[in-house]
């Protein structure tokens, strides 16, 4: 295992770098990928920094490439990953239905920009409902929504572990913004902070007799039957429930006596708890709650922050139309509280932003 | 084409380079805006061909305000552009013709002093100092060796400029150990410290300390950027 720094270090990093180190201390062997912004930086870096640590790269046609080759070293017991951002994402859904079907450990980097359609590179937090929902499936895939570089960090590393435990694709979800930020953080060897990494390992052409030595592999992303079908998803879907309660991560503050709770995820939950900081200065009782896996959501620890709350108004801020707040009341369906937003497609959200807002709607 | 030449010696002509996110655009607009105060006329070049819509355009007018001459798409310029590729703002290219100081930000970082070429006349231009800006908590030059190869890297330099800090959490220890990192490289290559940046926010305790190069205080105008 290579050390990345002989001692915990401070350093001052744009996001994307911080992924690329992120991936190197976890021991990723390979990454597989296609030029988009915001992402780019993850590939540059990687490229940097690989020859050195003896590890690889593959710069394929496309992202359906990028995200099928990415399915195939996996198989193949190789720590692999990708990143994309956009309309590579959304070319990326078909291998990551697939990664969903076969239970593949594949990892992939998301740092939204904005859309609908091509050209758009600035940030946004837009490709919420595609990196959750995305597939031709049920969105059996883990998705964790950072808000700080030393986070982007932090759950890169996570995401290998979780992916090759669980066995189903994981997802880092950024936003243009933090992909370009600079801001410090510190960088670890995960083995310093008694972080063991899950050591990869083949799942085909492996040795010993079917039926006699070990079970058969099944990695299948083809039923003919209906019946079949079922079965599957059905055994998958109950796996990943079960699976849930220990992924589940959530971010809580204030929330005991607050008489509204601000929701939020990724980078503007920044701005939240700004927001609730000088709210709470002013006497206005807001509460920040802030789900960091978007899949699995952590629904019942949000409905038990309302409901020990007793809060009245649940404000949900999202750089976006709407896919936060979808996301959100699908998971907490039946609660009774007023559900206002403050949407703001494409565009930064800072604390003035939400104050304004709780000022306007309590 | 009629050979440009330069006959005012005492302009001032300063070309940023160096690792992606080190600091030149910062170092560039502060040293632009420094020069400007002095009664000088300047120019303010950002010659990013890979993100050219997006290093200084979103400061442009501030800048402009400030009495700067910015060659830099607009708003306006940039307006339903988004990453259409590599692309050189022709006014970059004939920056130098511009009367009075030249200060030229080579963004990004990918080329070293290899995007120079694309600016006319730089090779007769005799004041052109090319300063690799080095910031010892970017990890790719954190060390003494990292620097050090990656300095060899670029191509053309004529001197460095020390600029190490972490963000919002810069404390002078950092500062004055990279400082130490930077000249001891320098001092290896030939290469001197043309002067060293500190965050004008660390005035009081820097200015404590003495220190063996020139201290330039810098305000920070990037975080206004935002990409």
């Amino acid at each position: 295992m290579a050390r990345i720094t002989e001692q915990p270090k401070k350093s001052f990093l744009t996001g994307n770098e911080t992924v690329a180190w992120a991936c190197l201390a976890a021991d990723a062997e390979i990454m597989f990928g296609y030029p988009i912004t915001p992402q780019n930086e993850v590939m540059h870096y990687w490229t940097r920094l690989a020859p050195k640590y003896d590890r690889s790269f593959l710069q394929t046609e496309d992202e359906l490439s990028a995200g099928f080759t990415t399915c195939g070293a996996v198989q193949a017991g190789k720590k692999a990953f990708t990143a994309t951002a956009g309309p590579g994402n959304v070319l990326m859904q078909e291998p990551f239905g697939m990664a969903e079907a076969m239970r593949l450990p594949t990892v992939a980097v998301i740092q939204q920009r904005g859309g609908p359609s091509s050209g758009t590179v600035v940030y946004s937090q837009q490709e919420v409902t595609l990196t959750t929902f995305g597939g031709n499936g049920e969105g059996h895939r883990i998705v964790y929504s950072t808000a700080t570089h030393q986070e982007i960090y932090d759950y890169t590393i996570k995401a290998f572990n979780t992916a090759w435990k669980y066995r189903f694709p994981v997802f880092v979800l950024g936003d243009g913004y933090q992909a370009k930020m600079r801001e410090p953080l510190e960088l670890y060897n995960p083995e310093d902070r008694g972080i063991e990494m899950v050591k990869p390992y083949p799942l085909i052409g492996l040795g010993g007799e079917i039926g006699v030595d070990r079970e058969p592999s099944h990695l299948c992303n083809i039923y003919s039957l209906e019946e079949e079908l079922y079965e599957v998803v059905m055994k998958v879907s109950a796996e990943y429930e079960s699976i849930s309660p220990e992924i589940e991560e959530y971010e809580e503050k204030n929330c005991e006596d607050a008489d509204i709770i601000i929701l939020t995820h990724g980078i503007v939950s920044r701005a939240a708890d700004d927001a609730v900081k000088a709210l709470r200065t002013q006497g206005i009782k807001a509460g920040y709650f802030r789900p960091i896996t978007l899949r699995p959501y952590p629904a019942k620890q949000l409905r038990e922050a309302i409901q020990k709350s007793g809060a009245k108004k649940l404000l949900i801020a999202e750089s976006a139309y709407g896919q936060f707040e979808r996301l959100t009341k699908q998971e907490i369906y039946g609660e009774t509280i007023q559900v206002e937003h403050l949407y703001m497609p494409g565009v930064g959200i800072i604390d003035h932003d939400i104050i304004t807002k709780v000022k306007s709607i309590l | 084409m009629a050979k440009l030449t330069i006959e005012n010696t005492a302009r001032v002509v300063e070309a940023y380079i160096g690792e992606y996110a080190s600091g030149k655009s910062e170092m560039a607009i502060n040293r632009a805006l420094e020069l400007n105060k002095q009664g000088r006329r300047v120019t303010l070049v950002d010659l990013d061909t890979v993100e050219p819509f997006y290093t200084l355009r979103p400061i442009k007018k501030i800048l402009e305000e400030q009495g700067l001459n910015v060659i830099s798409f607009s708003h306006e310029d940039a307006f339903g552009l988004g990453e259409t590729g590599a692309m050189l703002n022709p006014r970059a290219r004939w920056a130098l013709r511009h009367e009075g100081d030249v200060i030229l930000d080579i963004g990004y970082g990918v080329y070293g002093a290899a995007t120079l070429n694309l600016v006319e006349g730089i090779d007769e231009c005799p004041e052109l100092k090319v300063l690799a800006v080095i910031n010892q908590s970017r990890p790719m030059t954190n060390s003494h060796e990292r620097t050090k190869e990656y300095i060899l890297s670029l191509g053309r330099v004529d001197g460095l400029v020390a600029n190490t800090h972490l963000g919002n959490e810069t404390v002078t220890e950092v500062v004055l150990q990279g400082l130490n990192i930077t000249k001891e490289v320098g001092e290896e290559l030939n290469l001197p410290i043309v002067y060293m940046a500190v965050d004008e926010d660390l005035w009081e305790e820097m200015n404590q300390i003495s220190v063996s190069v020139p201290v330039k205080y810098i305000k920070k105008y990037m975080p206004g950027a935002m990409w």
